[in-house]
């Protein structure tokens, strides 16, 4: 009896000390430098990529598993130069990242071709995963908002209810594809829209902008510039206020806070991430304790949360460094609690979205907080 | 388009340019004395801006905030000519003619990363100077002026004027420009060549942080706002000679307005057209509108 | 032999590299580094060599690397003639840049070159049917030679030996002619066109040559992943290759492949490490710089210290074939007037030197007798009169021109190169003896390069007494030795005519009397010899004929008793009342 319970012991010992020597590296890129609109991005996701495995880590799971990040400094050569520096120098089997679209477009190749499987996020261009779903397997996947969804939510909803309505936009990749399915996406509804304005990087004051979209008469303002504030600056001096919707970028807490209440009230933008339900209140006070005025963006948060989540949980099922087992796992997962309107069952081998049109909404700013809008 | 479009774009490209001035003054000081100027002169605008908000959110009032603002600056700009600047004389002029751009470069990189681990990454809120209130807008003929954009226009004529008079009616302003034409000669007449070296850069900290305590409710603030301020404080100084104080106000205020009414006319390549604009002048004008071309025959 | 033997030395290190890679990661980041090196060599010639300030490199960089993608993708073509069009595009607008760098000089030419780099990006960005903007060109033919396994290993040897050649071309650049006459350029354009140089040319060409490379690097980094965005060509990357550039060790041969070095390490060490990587990279920077502001390759220096000076101590001995002698020439100027912002600084004086003879120009400070030097080398263009050399009119000749007619004049200010030695001033002054193919050969071979040019120097500093000074640098020499290797150089150039701007000013009597040995010399072998002068009793004892100015105008010619003895040249020297003779 003793001596089975003795040689039980050692064997456990034995086990769990080797699967404590090989960790699973999921490696992460993600743009931790650079110009605030990407680095928000950046490190939201990060930080929900790493409340995950805290949590992963507390429950006690059998694989280890250890986070390798790099920062792609907003550069498509630095990303790919991480890339490759994850697969061959780091072995990792699964990589998750990252913010720029360019940037993740850059790699996504290299990592069907080495069968890694990827997770995309929180870059947000509708080919990523479009490009590759064809290919017997796909191994790119994305756990973000996808562009062309919160864009017909929000078009869906302005071509019924404003008459004239107004387009500023950047002039980085994301701006000038934003502009292209916003004005097909009008067309499709059959209207068009009154002024649409482009702002260069370095651009500080839109006062110029601004004015066209008022000379224009334009009720509605899509606001679709990484800086999402600058569009709002000029209005009070023009005493020009129209009604602003954009992207999910509106959502930040940051955004709320140079906007400032009053301006921001009424604003609406897609989004992925109801705090109205208890258990992403429950979600964004943890964020809160944890990363406290870090922590600014809970849509993008919650959502690398859960991209973290699927990654941990599939590697967790095929239990140690084997990249198609796990890609064979994340599209097959089941049963995931997101925080995000991520569903239990996000993918499949037709789908390789976390989220699908019918999880994107509409988001709006009441009283300080971002509701559901109905 | 209409008057009152137009004289909106014009406030609003004034006051743009009015803070390009000033940063390029500084270039312009730093430049003349010693042939040397801060790459990071715009991280420097970034760290001022910082400062004051800070200062302000923490309930201080403007006028102790613009103080200490002011007073760091001066420390800084110090630093910069002890740490970044002082150290490459000894080695002569044949070696390392250069290494000052990456010296003060390397200084504005530690700053932006410091700002950015007490500050985090994001944009902030800057609170205006002028109001309790969230924006405080003046207007006038039908056009709005926020009160910091009339500060700083104000401020930046005030500043040009003394500017001119101090470097050609004070001793001070007159060991400037003895120290940027023969230092040793200058030390000989008993000009304080290294304290005449050290004011010039500490002028030029100081006048990129009056632009950063200014700035703050104009501009979207944040750690990584200081290159672009300092490319185009180097575009206004190239416009209107680095030689020539008053041709940087000119420079200034027609890079800032070229800018607005790019962005009126075609905003898609609205920072294209400034650009070129200044690639043509170069080309034509080589030493900018104003500056004086040096012949390079004995 | 020596050379030849280090280069295949270095290319068998390539060849093997690979293989001693431990993955694959590390061929990858021996490609980044083999094409930015590239691009660096090309920075260091233009900034360190011929001084002039390019913060544009991002701009030839995009246009080769766009030029050739967009070739080889959306128009099909073929790999390598698609390179050839990238390259020739990059060096295309490196030589319109180049133009407009001819008018612009320091931060004004850095600002007009940011400027251009500015709006590269900005087209690379917005013209989004033509570059894809920022979402990127795909499938860009990659340079792997059809194998997928093999691919990274093949590009790596192709960049690699294009950075060998490169860098050999840049060895050789620096250890020869080239070099010398491009540090003359970047420290005295006037003394540069003075020695023959066509100046507004060699810049252009350098500038060119410049964008040729980053142009190249860039089609390396094109061809690389197969894909590329607009958002790889920002300033971030001129930045870049500055910081490497000026860490690694401006105008020293090997910084930029130390600067690429520390520059890539530097970046692999910080990437894990985001949020405090600036502040280690700027106090990195900062530590190289303070203390070695001439870049890390000082750190290289101080350990190599130990090893003795492989200089070349030994006086060649070589035959100095010179080329074809200009034949004695008169030089007659006429009606000469020069005026500058109001200033009459000539007015309509004539002389006369015929070969074989000392003609000195004297008169007060102020009289115009510098302006008047300046004017007959060619450096300014006269407002009226003629200059004609042995019947040929050379009034509008270009001054680099008429220094290859046989024009040669000495300066005032002294007009020494410090960036090199004593005896590569000297040797400034010799024209070339051979194409630059067959100076290419010699080099790589060996020892012999130039033996017979630094032969023919020595001898000219020997002559001068100046023998033992030839290793040092210009700024370490005593005033009287300055003068005398600016003299030693003036020969170098076998002049037709030689003009000296105060040969002897500031020096003892000795010296001056050295001096006028050799002056008496060359006109003995027949040259004209024109000598502005103050020091009177070298003047009276040397010359055959003088000419006096006083505020420009010709007041005086003739013999030198004749010119001493002339009251109105007493009166304007010493003013009125007798001069006791």
């Amino acid at each position: 009896m003793r001596t089975g319970f003795l040689a039980g012991v050692i064997v456990g010992l034995s086990i769990g000390s080797a699967q404590a020597e090989d960790a699973v590296k999921v490696g992460v890129v993600q743009s931790l430098n650079g110009p605030p609109a990407i680095t928000d991005f950046g490190d939201s996701y990060l930080q929900g990529i790493k409340l995950a495995l805290k949590d992963y880590q507390a429950s006690g799971a059998k694989t280890k598993i250890e986070l390798v990040v790099y920062d792609d400094e907003a550069n498509p050569q630095r990303a790919v130069s991480v890339v490759q520096r994850l697969i061959q120098n780091d072995q990792s089997p699964v990589v998750i990242g990252t913010v720029a679209s360019g940037n993740t477009l850059a790699f996504a190749p290299i990592l069907q071709k080495a069968e890694i499987p990827l997770v995309a996020g929180p870059s947000i261009a509708t080919n990523i995963t479009a490009q590759f779903i064809d290919q017997k397997p796909s191994y790119i996947f994305r756990c973000s908002m996808v562009e062309k969804f919160q864009i017909d939510a929000i078009l869906d909803w302005a071509a019924k209810t404003f008459e004239k309505v107004g387009l500023i936009h950047s002039t980085t990749g994301y701006g000038m594809a934003s502009k292209t399915e916003i004005e097909n996406g009008m067309k499709a509804r059959g209207k068009a829209l009154v002024g649409i304005e482009a702002v260069a990087p370095g651009v500080n004051d839109l006062t110029p902008q601004v004015i066209k979209m008022r000379d224009a008469g334009a009720e509605l303002l899509l606001d679709f510039h990484e800086s999402f504030e600058l569009v709002y600056r000029p209005m009070a001096r023009l005493n020009y206020h129209p009604r602003v919707a954009g992207n999910w970028g509106l959502s930040s807490l940051k955004v709320a806070d140079i906007v400032g209440r009053d301006a921001i009230e009424g604003t609406v933008m897609g989004q992925a991430l109801d705090l109205g339900s208890p258990r992403t209140k429950q979600f964004d006070e943890r964020m809160r304790k944890e990363y406290g005025s870090e922590y600014r963006w809970p849509v993008v948060a919650a959502l690398g949360y859960d991209a973290g989540q699927i990654v941990f949980k599939a590697v967790d099922k095929v239990g140690k460094s084997d990249p198609k087992a796990i890609r064979d796992a994340i599209e097959s997962i089941d049963g995931v609690s997101a925080i995000s309107a991520t569903p239990a069952r996000p993918f499949s081998p037709t789908d390789h979205e976390c989220l699908d049109k019918q999880d994107v909404f509409l988001g709006v700013w009441k009283s300080g907080d971002v509701i559901r809008m109905n | 388009m209409s008057m009152t479009n137009i004289l909106q774009l014009l406030v609003s490209g004034f006051a743009m340019g009015a803070i390009y001035t000033l940063t390029a003054k500084g270039l312009f000081i730093t430049h003349l004395a010693t042939g040397k100027l801060n790459f990071g002169q715009g991280d420097f605008l970034m760290v001022g801006a910082f400062l004051m908000m800070g200062l302000l959110l923490s309930g201080l009032s403007p006028l102790l905030a613009v103080v200490a603002v002011l007073a760091a600056m001066a420390l800084l700009g110090y630093l910069l000519e002890r740490v970044a600047v002082r150290p490459l004389e000894r080695s002569g002029d044949q070696t390392g003619g250069y290494a000052w751009v990456l010296t003060t470069a390397a200084i504005a990189l530690i700053l932006q990363n410091v700002v950015e681990l007490i500050w985090g990454k994001s944009a902030q809120y800057s609170p205006p100077l002028f109001s309790s209130k969230r924006d405080s807008v003046i207007e006038v003929f039908g056009i709005g002026i926020f009160a910091e954009e009339a500060a700083i226009i104000a401020l930046a004529l005030v500043i040009v004027v003394a500017f001119y008079f101090f470097l050609f009616k004070t001793r001070w302003g007159k060991a400037v420009y003895a120290v940027a034409f023969n230092r040793e000669a200058a030390a000989l007449f008993g000009i304080n060549v290294r304290g005449t070296i050290v004011l010039v850069f500490v002028v030029s900290a100081l006048l990129a942080g009056v632009s950063g305590t200014l700035v703050g409710p104009l501009v979207s603030v944040n750690p990584y706002m200081g290159l672009v301020f300092t490319i185009k404080a180097l575009a206004v100084a190239s416009i209107g000679g680095f030689d020539n104080p008053l041709g940087i106000l000119a420079g200034g205020l027609l890079f800032g307005i070229a800018e607005a009414f790019s962005n009126y006319w075609d905003s898609s390549f609205g920072d294209l057209y400034p650009l070129l604009a200044v690639l043509v002048l170069l080309a034509v004008k080589p030493a900018g509108l104003f500056g004086a071309r040096a012949a390079d025959v004995r | 032999m020596r050379r030849l033997a280090k280069y295949l030395m270095l290319a068998a290190v390539i060849a093997v590299l690979p293989k001693l890679a431990p993955n694959a990661y590390y061929i990858h980041v021996g490609q980044v580094f083999a094409y930015t090196a590239i691009a660096v060599i090309g920075l260091n010639i233009l900034l360190g060599l011929s001084g002039q300030m390019s913060m544009g490199q991002s701009g030839f960089y995009a246009l080769g690397a766009y030029g050739s993608a967009i070739l080889a993708t959306t128009y099909q073509w073929p790999l390598f003639p698609a390179m050839l069009a990238g390259l020739a595009i990059a060096a295309l607008s490196g030589v319109l840049v180049g133009l407009i760098a001819l008018r612009t000089r320091g931060l004004y030419l850095a600002m007009a070159t940011l400027a251009f780099g500015f709006v590269v990006e900005i087209l690379a960005q917005r013209w989004v049917s033509l570059t894809g903007g920022t979402m990127g060109l795909m499938s860009v033919p990659q340079i792997d030679y059809g194998s997928f396994k093999m691919g990274p290993t093949y590009f790596f040897w192709t960049a690699a030996g294009l950075l060998l050649l490169v860098q050999i071309g840049s060895d050789y650049v620096f250890g020869s002619a080239l070099g010398r006459r491009l540090r003359a350029i970047k420290e005295s354009e006037a003394f540069a066109a003075t020695t023959g140089l066509n100046v507004p040319m060699w810049r252009i060409v350098v500038f060119a040559a410049s964008a040729m490379l980053a142009g190249l690097s860039g089609i390396l980094f094109a061809h690389m992943d197969g894909y590329i965005s607009s958002d790889a060509f920002n300033i971030r990357l001129t930045i870049s290759l500055l910081i490497a550039t000026v860490i690694g060790g401006l105008g020293f041969s090997y910084g930029p492949l130390l600067g690429t070095a520390i520059l890539l390490g530097v970046a692999e060490i910080l990437a894990s490490l985001p949020d405090v990587g600036q502040i280690i990279y700027g106090g990195i920077l900062l530590f190289v710089l303070l203390l070695f502001p001439e870049g890390a390759i000082g750190l290289v220096r101080r350990i190599l210290r130990s090893k003795p000076a492989t200089k070349k101590s030994a006086v060649p001995k070589a035959l100095y074939v010179s080329p074809e002698k200009p034949p004695p020439a008169t030089l007659s100027i006429e009606g000469l007037t020069k005026t500058y912002a109001g200033v009459t600084a000539l007015k309509d004086v004539s002389l006369s030197i015929k070969p074989g003879t000392v003609h000195a120009l004297i008169g007060p400070n102020g009289a115009g007798k510098s302006t008047f030097i300046n004017v007959v080398a060619g450096l300014y263009r006269a407002d009226a009169g003629r200059i004609v050399l042995d019947g040929k009119d050379i009034t509008t000749t270009a001054a680099h021109s008429r220094a290859r007619m046989g024009i040669v004049r000495t300066f005032q200010n002294l007009q020494l190169i410090d960036g090199v030695d004593v005896l590569s001033n000297v040797m400034l002054g010799l024209s070339p003896r051979q194409g630059p193919l067959r100076d290419f050969g010699e080099w790589l071979a060996g020892t012999k390069h130039e033996a017979a040019e630094r032969a023919r120097a020595h001898s000219l500093l020997d002559s001068l007494g100046l023998a033992h000074l030839a290793d040092r640098h210009p700024r370490n020499l005593s005033y009287g030795h300055r003068k005398l290797v600016e003299l030693a150089r003036a020969m170098a150039q076998a002049p037709a005519v030689l003009l000296l701007d105060e040969p002897v000013a500031g020096l003892t009597p000795e010296e001056a009397r050295e001096i006028a040995d050799v002056v008496g010399l060359l006109r003995g072998s027949g040259v004209a010899v024109l000598l502005v002068e103050h020091n009177m009793d070298f003047v009276m004892n040397i010359s055959d004929t003088v000419t006096v100015l006083d505020f420009g105008h010709l007041i005086a010619a003739g013999e030198p008793s004749a010119v001493q003895g002339n009251p109105l040249v007493r009166q304007v020297y010493l003013g009125t009342g007798e001069l006791a003779s």
